[in-house]
């Protein structure tokens, strides 16, 4: 199967409309206005389907669908916010639980039917669904199974994100269609050729960079004493202008190099306060300025930054027998979105979505986290996934002893 | 005791090879770019530079070059994060003697010296 960018492109799209579609019934049935945050599709292992999710409980409905395209969705939302939407659909509904599900069973059935239709409207073509079932559950759980397949064990996942204005209120929509139908399904919704990624090779990049994110989890081991281990790793395919809003508007500290070759594009590093705090420390003890970080510390984030990039772009430049050179790290200290914006207005120049290639870290012995991001830039991706010779994925480390023999 | 320069735009970096290599070496300078590092080499010609591979200005690679040039018996161990196999390359090209990969502890740093500039 090829993915092509039109067809991502074309899907997103999709996702984002029925999202709309989805949020313009909720407006209309509870009179509050909300917008369609984020839509992005993601190929990532199945282990780590809904991993964002952890320690939250969730309430919302499920549905599976058949037809063009088949598979599992959910509409889902903080447990906490079911008082606040119980009774903006009925006035007191929150005061009864039988009349707050059904409330949650109805929103939820009104804004996946047009999240549905729209699909199946623009795949020209008909989905059939399921009568929406409750679900009340934690983390995770409340996600469908991702679809079995024996040769994928990487899925895509749509998920769309929609922000209630006005209320601290979102919600999340899970979709993990099948594999084949998805298959067949963007196959027909391509024009041209010219542009499209075997997926075996987009799903081998991927676990190429399951191994820079553990070589750079290594890395921070080695530096710091901390036991670290490579969390998720995942390949996101969304607007340009949707990019900034992923990272949110927790305050990072952590390093933005500019990667030149093929791929060219922006890598970050980003922990946040208390991690950088915590990691730095564990580099070189020295006493915090009250709660300011010191020149020592930010000296040896920068220098943890360096390696860690170091770590998880080397492998593609082993596997790809070329060089992938960086800038010096540049230090930042603001907010997710602040420090993105910029980096995702560069690579907008020449690009309408972007591939966005997120990792996550962390650790259980003190408190610590750190997640790297890269944009690379969308044509030499392509480029590099099309010189990607799949039976070289595992060359990802050189033998220095050998070349310098 | 070795005279020994070295090359890293990291001030964390230099502080942590300075620690490592002090004990045994004379540590003659501690540049941040490679244009320094070039300067400074010519100026004392110290018997080994650790040189770190992306700096600003002029890289490590650039740097080892010319200094191989001025001085062919010039010591010179790459000492970057960068783990890439034409990275490499290039930096045998450039006439490296050696090359050691961040992070490091100190056994690996002493080898490699050991290496290039035998005790």
């Amino acid at each position: 199967m090829n993915v092509d960018i039109q067809s991502l492109g074309t899907f997103n799209q999709l996702a984002h409309e029925g999202a709309k579609q989805a949020t313009q019934s909720l407006a209309q049935m509870t009179g509050i206005d909300a917008t369609v945050d984020i839509t992005k599709i993601t190929l990532l292992d199945r282990d780590d389907v809904g991993e964002d999710l952890e320690g939250r409980d969730f309430v919302g409905v499920q549905f599976d669908y058949e037809g063009v395209l088949e598979g599992d969705t959910v509409l889902v939302f903080d447990a906490e916010s079911t008082d606040t939407i119980a009774d903006s659909m009925m006035p007191g509904a929150s005061e009864d639980p039988g009349m707050a599900q059904s409330a949650v069973k109805e929103i939820g059935n009104i804004m996946m039917s047009g999240f549905i239709d729209g699909w199946a409207d623009y795949l020209d073509s008909t989905i059939d669904h399921s009568p929406p079932q409750y679900i009340e559950k934690s983390g995770a759980e409340v996600l469908p199974s991702a679809p079995e397949a024996d040769d994928h064990r990487q899925v895509f996942v749509f998920k769309s994100e929609i922000e209630w204005v006005g209320e601290s209120v979102n919600f999340y929509i899970y979709m993990l269609p099948e594999y084949e139908p998805l298959a067949d399904a963007m196959v027909e919704s391509v024009d041209t050729e010219g542009d499209a990624i075997p997926i075996d090779k987009l799903q081998t990049f991927n676990e190429m960079t399951t191994n820079g994110t553990q070589q750079a989890a290594d890395n921070v081991e080695m530096m710091t004493g901390i036991p670290t281990d490579a969390e998720v790793t995942q390949i996101s395919f969304a607007p340009i202008e949707d990019v900034p809003k992923q990272i949110g508007t927790d305050t990072y500290v952590g390093t933005v190099v500019e990667f030149t070759g093929v791929p060219s594009g922006y890598l970050m590093v980003l922990f946040d306060e208390v991690s950088a705090v915590n990691v730095a420390e564990a580099m070189m003890p020295v006493e915090m300025d009250g709660d300011e970080l010191t020149e020592q510390h930010e000296a040896a984030i920068e220098e943890l930054g360096n390696i860690m990039t170091s770590g998880f772009v080397d492998g593609w430049a082993n596997v790809l027998q070329t060089s992938v050179d960086h800038t010096p790290p540049k230090l930042v200290h603001d907010m997710g979105r602040s420090i993105v914006d910029p980096l995702a207005a560069q690579v907008g120049q020449h690009q309408e979505h972007a591939f966005i290639i997120d990792s996550k870290m962390q650790t259980d012995e003190i408190e610590f986290s750190a997640e790297i991001h890269a944009l690379p830039n969308e044509q030499e991706l392509r480029a590099a996934l099309d010189d990607l010779d799949v039976e070289r994925a595992d060359k990802t480390e050189a033998d220095v002893e050998q070349i310098f023999e | 005791m070795p005279d020994v320069l070295i090359a890293d735009d990291s001030e964390f970096m230099r502080n942590l090879l300075r620690e490592i290599l002090e004990e045994d070496h004379t540590i003659v300078g501690e540049v941040e770019n490679g244009v320094e590092a070039v300067e400074v080499y010519k100026e004392q010609t110290p018997d080994l530079v650790m040189m770190d591979i992306v700096m600003p200005i002029r890289d490590g690679i650039e740097a080892t070059s010319e200094i191989k040039s001025s001085n062919p018996s010039a010591n010179v161990i790459m000492c970057t994060s960068v783990g890439q196999e034409e990275k490499m390359k290039e930096a045998v090209k450039a006439g490296a003697d050696g090359y050691i990969t961040k992070p490091f502890q100190k056994p690996s740093v002493m080898e490699a010296i050991e290496d290039v500039v035998p005790s």
